[in-house]
């Protein structure tokens, strides 16, 4: 079983491969991982969503609502481009901390990635 | 033993005639109505019940027969404790076109149970009628006789111009809170006015379309809650009455899962559909769906925690009436459903809940 492995560490792509605001998905030993840079910073995520096990990383990366008032039913835009919504029914997750917004009992799996001599290297 | 829903009618609406303002009196008097003197002014639905919706052993007169045949059919005979009264066409009101008219008439029904019905029993406790279509007028009749203690609920049908949780409405739940009342929905309103109560378009049988009775109840659990009502008022309570109760946890099942994937659409919504519901929401039985076997409607009742949502109600004395003695719950629900989980929410009531005894509430043997 894959969880039974030691870690190891993949070779994703160039870092100059990976700009702000890109995306790269790729199969690492089987598993399908998405990686994305958001301001600069690397965040690597299973594709493989907590909810049905859709296509989590293929989703837009966007903002949210902020919690507001039900008196006023306003709205704040916030964390834009630090939400992950899967590809399937949208749920929506925090890229840097996997966590589900509709239920904190959820979080999507993510991976160690760092720049290692200017190549992306996910560790899984 | 508490019943949820017991109707109290009238001869007459003239009965209304020395209650209602002087402008409106001259409507009542003299206006057009329905049928012949004595109908009460509404729409009515499309839908007519082949044989009158009313129970054929139970065919009072007078007014004072209404209440004797009453305390003979139902209260006597099943020992009730209390009595929640919900009206009988005054819910109709909110059918017509003209609120100020609606509110007038809402207002001579409730004059008129305080005056005449209340004092007949002290098993009575009463709900306050009022018409949605006229948020305003509604919000000043809540605050007028909202404190009467006696009044336990605010009644509107649930035919209704919108949706409940629209902002529409938001006059009435904002003096539902204050006056510490629920908000009661029930059966009817099906014409007039009211928008579509069945979606699709109209059906065309009677039994047919009150099967469907639930449609209009999913839309207002699903407006309220999306509204963000409960979390604008924390303790605010909505009641669904005669409507169903089986249709909920599917719902629930569904704004649940909907709310996951779309919370940004509505920010002021926190939590899931379905935690609103089991804090706010209560449903009363009748007409209790007629499952093929217990175990299936009991599944079903404990996927919504029927244990704690429901409270009892005939519906006296109405064509689909429940008998109290004939309810098909698990037993140790019963405390609960009888009796404890409508004190919880009829905050007027005494507070100290009776244990349900089948044998003190059964019907004599005819
Ligand atoms: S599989 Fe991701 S939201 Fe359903």
């Amino acid at each position: 079983m894959a969880g039974e492995r030691a870690p190891r560490a993949h070779v994703v792509c160039r870092a100059d491969e990976l700009p702000p605001g890109g995306r790269v998905l790729v199969n690492l030993d089987g598993r399908s991982v998405g990686v994305f840079n958001i301001d600069g910073q690397l965040h690597a995520l299973h594709n493989r969503c907590p909810h049905a096990a859709g296509a989590l990383c293929m989703g837009p990366v966007t903002g949210t609502t902020a919690p507001t008032e039900a008196g006023a039913r306003t709205f704040v835009y916030t964390q834009a481009n630090h939400i992950l919504r899967c590809a399937w029914h949208g749920w929506e997750f925090e890229i840097e901390s996997g966590r589900c917004l509709s239920d904190d009992r959820v979080r999507a799996k993510r991976f160690k990635v760092a720049v290692d001599q200017g190549q992306v290297v996910v560790t899984i | 033993m508490i019943d949820c829903d017991v109707h109290n009618d009238w001869s007459s609406s003239n009965v209304l005639l020395p209650y209602i303002d002087p402008t409106f009196r001259d409507y009542l008097l003299r206006g057009e109505l329905p049928g012949a003197r004595g109908s009460f002014p509404h729409a009515h639905r499309p839908w007519l019940h082949p044989e009158d919706f009313r129970r054929h052993d139970i065919k009072p007169t007078t007014d004072d027969e209404h209440y004797s045949f009453m305390r003979e059919h139902l209260l006597d005979r099943y020992q009730h404790d209390v009595a929640i009264l919900t009206g009988e066409e005054a819910l109709e009101v909110s059918t017509l076109a003209n609120p100020h008219y609606a509110s007038a008439l809402a207002r001579a029904y409730n004059d008129w149970a305080v005056d005449t019905w209340l004092p007949r029993d002290d098993r009575f406790w009463m709900s306050l009628i009022v018409a949605p279509q006229d948020p305003q007028g509604a919000a000043a009749e809540i605050r007028r006789l909202g404190a009467h203690p006696r009044v336990v609920q605010v009644l509107t049908s649930h035919g209704s111009y919108r949706p409940y949780g629209d902002k529409f409405y938001e006059p009435i739940w904002e003096a539902c809170h204050e006056m510490g009342l629920p908000w009661a929905v029930h059966l009817g309103g099906q014409g007039g006015i009211n928008y579509q109560p069945i979606g699709g378009g109209p059906t065309t049988y009677y039994w047919e379309t009150h099967a469907l009775l639930l449609q209009p109840a999913m839309t207002h659990v699903a407006s309220v809650i999306a509204n963000g009502i409960f979390e604008r008022y924390p303790n605010q309570k909505l009641l669904v009455i005669e409507c169903g109760v089986t249709w909920l946890p599917s719902i629930l099942w569904r704004l649940d899962a909907n709310w996951r994937a779309l919370r940004k659409e509505t920010p002021w919504v926190k939590r899931l559909p379905s935690e609103y519901a089991r804090d706010h929401i209560r449903m009363s039985t009748q007409p209790l769906e007629e499952a093929a076997t217990k175990q299936q409607l009991w599944d079903v009742l404990r996927a919504m925690d029927g244990e704690n949502m429901l409270m009892f109600a005939s519906d006296y004395p109405h064509w689909d009436f429940d008998a109290p003695d004939d309810m098909p719950l698990p037993p140790t629900w019963m405390d609960k459903v009888m009796d404890a989980n409508a004190r919880q929410v009829y905050t007027k009531l005494p507070r100290t809940p009776v244990p349900w005894q089948l044998d003190a509430h059964k019907e004599p043997a005819l």
